[in-house]
């Protein structure tokens, strides 16, 4: 290994060090994981998945198979596996970041820094980390979507068909954004990838098709309709009243502003969950400081990503693709198709495998742009050194604003567990089950006082970082 | 600038403002593990602390340890105000209109008698906390003196401070 490939890897484990010391303060949450983790001891592990066959709008079976195996491991200590698995996958993550980047110059080792920090600062990152259910299904996607490029980028081997047919079930069938590994292996396969062969590629179109056959034609599980939840829409929120009301007779509209806000997002910061949240405080008078530096770090690093592809562009048209290149179009494939699958609903989260993609495609890009400030002029080299320390900077301060968005929502998840009872008593589910009163003691026990709130941060500076 | 000279210094610019971000995270991770957190209110000297600064989970931590909602406590200036630096954790939890911490306490039965009752909903009458008089004193059935029981509390800290 180079000497660059080492001084990535140190830093790589430097970041995951850093955000793994502050995942590992967030509680296992109240929300989303109290009931899961009962629902999830009920049965057993066969019943368990079987059973979510045959829900209505969700298709997760393999979710609930993951968070019971879990469960099972843990014999009791809840909060150190949950949450170790989670730094775990973090730790897996960044190494699959590392093996796509292959840093091995100069170059590839300055951009490794700015990648690490639009991996974890982009905030359709925030959502893999700040909450669980009590496993982050869309963490596991993140990581199946790397391991995806990871297998089709490298050289063909039979075993990689076979390793590419089961990551697409077991993401397809953990959430809904899974289908997006089947997108991955495709975009890769016309960009000259042929880590999986064509038939490893077939395999993947009947998948998806068998996927789409089981859930509405057999399973008839459907989708979530627009009576589901609220969502952004302009400069507010609608209700799901006001959703119906508004596109009840003919929803296109309103998945097409979905389609086109969710491909924004990922390249501008903007909207956030269908809400052009900074434009509304911008046109205010006052926006966060936070929001601004947010939409500078995703402008600048979009027009690099911009510039890249406007360099490489006779290449392209010629199909000659470099690996870099073949990076850069996966992201811009996941992006698109990660758009339109949140045509029913754009939510920051759903949007991290694009996000992620946009850090590995932004990595590649950037040491692109490193090299050709050698050649350029001396003014438009001064020019160009100022702007990649502008990107650096703002991408620096989004990737401290992850780290303390996780210790507000690690004081926020402990003080759920402080109203636990409250909770439960307005939500009518008081539990009664031996197992339930347990768990619930136990885990309000290592939320408040084995795991206590750490001293709260304050004070002016924060809201640089943090919206 | 030559092309070397230019290449070294767009690679510490791109590099250097993330790298010394990641640095600032791993040091402040350090100092936190050795029992120094900079740039924190922090940690609660006691539950009257906790309660001013809405730490409900550390509230109920202090509480199992064994303190005392009732007490009347020292607070820093900066957790409710300068003005407020004597306090219980339950007046201090209405100084914050933290409703739900009060009712946690009210919960754990930290309100231990009527007259405790009475001053607590006189003294969210006075701070205007709607929320927090409702739940005390639904209907409004306690009578209050608009105004004693913040100077109540108000008068702990002015005698603490020295005579000019």
């Amino acid at each position: 290994m180079s000497r660059w490939r080492w001084l990535s890897c140190g830093y790589a484990a430097l970041v995951a060090a850093g955000i793994g010391y502050f995942l590992w303060d967030v509680p296992v949450q109240v929300s989303d994981s109290y009931g899961n983790l009962v629902t999830a001891s009920q049965g057993t592990l066969g019943s368990l998945v079987s059973s979510e066959f045959h829900q209505r709008a969700y298709l997760r079976p393999f979710l609930w198979g993951l968070i019971r195996v879990v469960l099972d491991l843990s014999r009791g200590h809840y909060f150190e596996w949950f949450r170790g698995w989670h730094i775990a996958q973090i730790g897996v993550l960044i190494v699959l970041f590392l093996r796509l980047v292959r840093p091995s110059t100069w170059s590839g080792a300055a951009a490794v820094p700015i990648g690490l920090a639009a991996l974890i600062g982009m905030h359709t990152f925030a959502g893999t980390v700040q909450e669980a259910f009590p496993i982050n299904t869309f963490m596991t996607v993140l990581i199946c979507a790397f391991a995806a490029a990871d297998l089709a980028l490298g050289p063909h081997a039979l075993w990689r068909d076979v390793a590419a047919a089961a990551i697409f079930v077991f993401a397809a069938l953990t959430v809904e954004s899974g289908l997006l590994i089947g997108v991955v292996f495709i975009a890769a396969y016309l960009v000259g990838a042929r880590g999986v062969s064509r038939v490893g590629i077939g395999l993947q179109l009947s998948l998806i098709a068998a996927y789409f056959v089981l859930r509405f034609a057999i399973l008839h599980v459907g989708s979530p309709g627009l009576e589901e939840r609220p969502s952004g829409f302009g400069l507010s929120s609608l209700s799901p009243n006001e959703l119906v009301a508004r596109f009840g007779s003919n929803p296109l509209p309103f998945y097409a502003y979905n389609v086109v806000s969710s491909w924004l997002t990922v390249f501008l910061s903007e909207p956030r969950g269908g809400t052009w949240g900074f434009t509304r405080s911008l046109l205010r008078g006052e926006p966060s400081p936070a929001a601004l530096v947010n939409v500078m770090a995703s402008l600048l690093g979009s027009f690099v990503l911009g510039l890249y592809a406007w360099r490489r562009r006779s290449d392209w048209r010629a199909r000659r693709f470099d690996r870099a290149d073949q990076l850069v179009l996966i992201f811009i494939v996941v992006a698109a198709a990660n758009g339109v699958l949140s045509y029913g609903y754009t939510k920051d989260v759903i949007l991290s495998p694009a996000g992620a993609f946009f850090a590995v495609a932004l990595a590649v890009a950037s040491q692109h742009f490193l090299e050709s400030i050698g050649t350029m002029p001396s003014r438009r080299a001064a020019a160009a050194i100022v702007m990649v320390a502008v990107l650096s900077t703002t991408w620096s301060f989004r990737a401290i604003g992850a780290h303390l968005g996780l210790r507000g929502s690690a004081a926020a998840l402990r003080g759920e567990w402080a109203f636990v009872d409250l909770w439960l008593e307005r939500k009518s589910q008081v539990p009664t089950d031996p197992f339930a009163l347990a768990l619930k003691r136990r885990l309000e026990d290592d939320a408040v006082r084995r795991h206590p709130l750490r001293p709260m941060l304050a004070g002016r500076w924060m809201q640089w970082f943090s919206e | 600038m030559n092309a070397v000279s230019r290449s070294t210094a767009s690679a510490i610019a791109m590099a250097a403002p993330v790298a010394v971000g990641t640095l600032m995270i791993v040091t402040f991770s350090s100092l936190e593990l050795l029992g120094h957190t900079p740039f924190a209110v922090g940690p609660f000297r006691n539950i009257a602390e906790a309660a001013g600064m809405g730490a409900a989970s550390e509230v109920l931590r202090l509480l199992g340890n064994g303190e005392d909602p009732n007490r009347v406590l020292p607070i820093r200036g900066e957790i409710i105000s300068s003005s407020v630096r004597q306090a219980t954790a339950l007046e201090a939890a209405i100084w914050s209109r933290r409703r739900e911490l009060v009712e946690l306490l009210d919960r754990r039965g930290a309100i231990v008698d009527a007259p405790t009752r009475q001053h607590l909903a006189c003294l969210a009458g006075d701070l205007e906390a709607l929320d927090i008089v409702e739940f005390l004193s639904p209907g409004r059935s306690q009578a209050c003196v608009h105004g004693h029981a913040l100077d109540v509390v108000l008068e702990r800290t002015r005698t603490l401070e020295p005579t000019r």
